[in-house]
């Protein structure tokens, strides 16, 4: 068979698969509505990592001077909302049946502590239910009571009286400026590269785009097979005269249009409501198709290895599950463990999020994505080319 | 075109322990009629499938068309139409577009294909619907759709797996009208069927049993294998003295015909002196009696049921 026929074959298959992607009306407003949505919704949802506003809950025993000017810099913080209770409340409090957080206590004689040579350390109690929030908010508190204690220690040396000066002349100077250097704070100054303002959403911008290319791509393709082996039709192409790789061609075409489509609308929505900037157009391009072609070659591949859409349906899901949490989509692969990180390296989703990172943020060229790209590269070859084969190995 | 459009030596399939065709041999001559024969399981499909190039066997030899049906199944495949058992085309895609498909896949475009659309369209009784879906049509709209996909290409020898199961008979007669105007220009039809009037419109059937061929020839010869003609018992009750007389000795099977119990044994003459000696079922009144012609029924039964006393052994 010469090329243009064979060409034509593929097209006859891409137009039909086409028409059914177009007649299932359902399913093609959901693709085309989930994308922009889903952006939306996940964009807002990790727009800012910091918590605010958690519920927790302050007793003041002392009653002082200095509890309630700790107190007044504490409620400035946009971290708590803060809910105080009469420092004469008996017993304890249940933090879950309360419905805070964490609760502060100022014990009794705290303000006095705190001139006589002894500070007394504030009480915190913490719900560890949820592994993060609970360090995050105790270090909220011990730094605002850092900062509440630099102050007051600047309060301190501003009323000092003049003797104290005089008599700090006679030292000499040099221990006088180590003095000096001790009692300043020392501070780090840091300069932020790749994402200067810290913007989580550029970081998570592939995640987002990636997940839900992925979840869409591999569920409509992971059908597209098994559907025409339940219905019959398959066997109707299998004894006509287009060949297995005509077939799975003629199928990756049209949902890679599709999803092409799906990306840029995608990133469209990034870049314009969400003001995510992406750099060197032409190597991302190449990253999404080839990030495409894999994940519709490995929905083709469960596609040909079911026998039943139910089936290929669950093998989707149980594929894409372990993606979520192990791909670094949402959080730094850093996190977990050297032998879990290295299966994430099986997915390509941390791949696509990996390299996407590099480029558009980290405006690196070719040579530091190239792994990436190899590997996504394989990936779409050997889940379109096993996808055939599979198509092949059935009729045996 | 070769003389025999199939040849098989010894096919068969198994799949475990499981001889699902257990070594065919037959040939089917070009232009014929081969009606497949066999109740549900005794490998017809499965045979179909071998060749389609859809499965391979597991022995024996088989050619279509020239070409041997696994190692050079490519080269077949553009010359024949294959209609499946169940409903096989896109049912989200118009009438005329799965004949569209169809016909690209085949390698038929252009105005050739525009012409054989229309021929279709009219031989089938398919163009009022060729803008409806295919899922909306009626059963037997879609067996006409789907016969019509598989004509698309003008193929040489066409298969047909239980073309008029489920079928109203105006569209099974349709379906047999068409298959005959095919096969009197030249194209062989392989057919698997289960309705015994079918087998007998023809050319040539094969009996198929647990995957071995117990016959082929044609329905006539096949009805001449029966030794003497069958009897028929008018009793009543009918019904109970079909349950009764299944289980008497030297009856191998019985069957009701027209309210008249039939009776498959090689010993009927000898029962039925006997009986007019002394009727031994009380409780049954013997009405009278008479002597059917066997038809492709009795044939089926024979075959598929064992009664091979009652049969000629296979002269060929």
């Amino acid at each position: 068979m010469n090329f243009a026929a064979t060409l034509r074959s593929t097209a006859s298959v891409a137009k039909k698969e086409f028409l059914h992607i177009l007649r299932d009306w359902r399913v093609l407003v959901l693709i085309l509505s989930l994308p922009p949505a889903f952006t939306l919704l996940l964009g807002h949802a990790f727009e800012n990592t910091a918590s605010t506003d958690t519920p927790v809950v302050l007793r003041d025993s002392d009653q002082s001077e200095q509890s309630r000017a700790l107190i007044d810099k504490l409620k400035a913080d946009k971290t708590f909302a803060w809910r105080e209770i009469a420092p004469e409340t008996p017993g304890t409090i249940n933090l879950l049946k309360a419905g805070v957080m964490m609760k502060v206590v100022i014990p009794p004689k705290w303000g006095e502590s705190l001139h006589n040579g002894d500070p007394q350390p504030l009480q915190l109690t913490l719900d560890g239910i949820d592994t993060t929030t609970a360090p995050q908010l105790s270090g909220e508190v011990q730094q605002v009571l850092g900062q509440f204690q630099l102050d007051s220690r600047q309060a301190m040396i501003d009323n000092l009286p003049d003797e104290v000066f005089e008599m700090g002349k006679k030292i000499p100077e040099a221990t006088r400026k180590e003095f000096v250097s001790a009692m300043s704070p020392w501070t780090v100054q840091s300069k932020i590269l790749y994402n200067p303002n810290l913007k989580f959403i550029d970081f998570v911008m592939p995640g987002i785009v990636g997940l839900i290319l992925q979840l869409l791509t591999v569920t409509l393709t992971a059908c597209t097979i098994a559907r025409e082996r339940e219905s019959g039709t398959l066997a109707q192409l299998l004894v006509s005269p287009l060949s297995r790789n005509q077939i799975v061609a003629g199928k990756v075409f049209p949902h890679l249009i599709v999803s092409i489509l799906l990306i840029a609308a995608t990133l469209a929505t990034g870049h314009f409501h969400f003001h995510v900037e992406y750099r060197s157009p032409m190597l991302t391009g190449l990253l999404c198709l080839l990030f495409l072609l894999c994940s519709l070659g490995t929905g083709l591949l469960i596609s040909a290895f079911c026998q039943t859409q139910t089936q290929a349906i669950q093998f989707a899901v149980f594929y894409l599950f372990p993606v979520f949490p192990l791909s670094g989509a949402f959080a730094s692969l850093d996190q977990l463990p050297p032998g879990i990180r290295m299966l994430s390296q099986a997915f390509p989703l941390t791949h696509f999020c990996h390299a996407f990172r590099m480029v558009s943020m980290g405006q690196l060229g070719v040579s530091f994505v190239a792994g990436d790209l190899v590997f996504l590269a394989i990936g779409a070859v050997v889940t379109c080319f096993g996808a055939a084969l599979l198509l092949r190995r059935i009729q045996d | 075109m070769p003389e025999s459009v199939i040849v098989l030596e010894n096919l068969a399939k198994s799949f475990g322990h499981t001889h699902a065709v257990d070594g065919v041999t037959m040939t089917i001559p070009a232009g014929e009629i081969f009606g497949f024969l066999g109740a549900n399981g005794a490998g017809k499909t499965t045979t179909m499938r071998m060749l389609c190039g859809l499965t391979k066997p597991t022995a024996g030899h088989g050619s279509v068309l020239g070409h041997d049906i696994w190692k050079e199944r490519n080269a077949i495949r553009p010359k024949f139409g294959y209609v499946a058992q169940k409903f096989s085309l896109y049912p989200d895609l118009t009438v005329l577009e799965n004949l569209r498909f169809f016909g690209s896949a085949y390698q038929v475009s252009g105005q050739r294909l525009n012409d054989r659309i229309e021929t279709l369209l009219d031989q089938l009784d398919l163009r009022a619907k060729s803008k409806e879906l295919a899922g909306s049509l009626s059963g037997g709209m879609k067996q006409m759709l789907a016969l019509s996909c598989a004509l698309v290409h003008e193929p040489a020898l066409l298969f047909l797996d239980e073309p008029t199961s489920g079928l109203d008979p105006v569209h099974r007669q349709q379906i047999w009208d068409l298959l005959y105007d095919l096969s009197s220009q030249g194209t062989t039809i392989f057919v698997t069927t289960h309705y015994m009037d079918e087998a007998e419109r023809c050319t040539e059937v094969g009996f198929l049993h647990r995957g071995r061929l117990l016959a082929k020839e044609s329905p006539l010869r096949l009805k001449q294998r029966f030794k003497g003609q069958l009897l028929e018992m008018q009793i009543e009750p009918p019904m109970e003295g079909l349950v009764r007389l299944r289980n008497v000795p030297g009856i191998l099977g019985v069957a009701l015909r027209s309210g008249r119990v039939r009776i498959y044994s090689a010993e009927s003459e000898r029962l039925v002196a006997e009986w007019q000696k002394a009727w031994p079922f009380e409780g049954l009144t013997w009405l009278g009696h008479s002597w059917a012609v066997p038809d492709m029924e009795d044939v089926f039964k024979a075959y598929s049921q064992g009664y091979s006393e009652i049969l000629e052994t296979t002269a060929s």
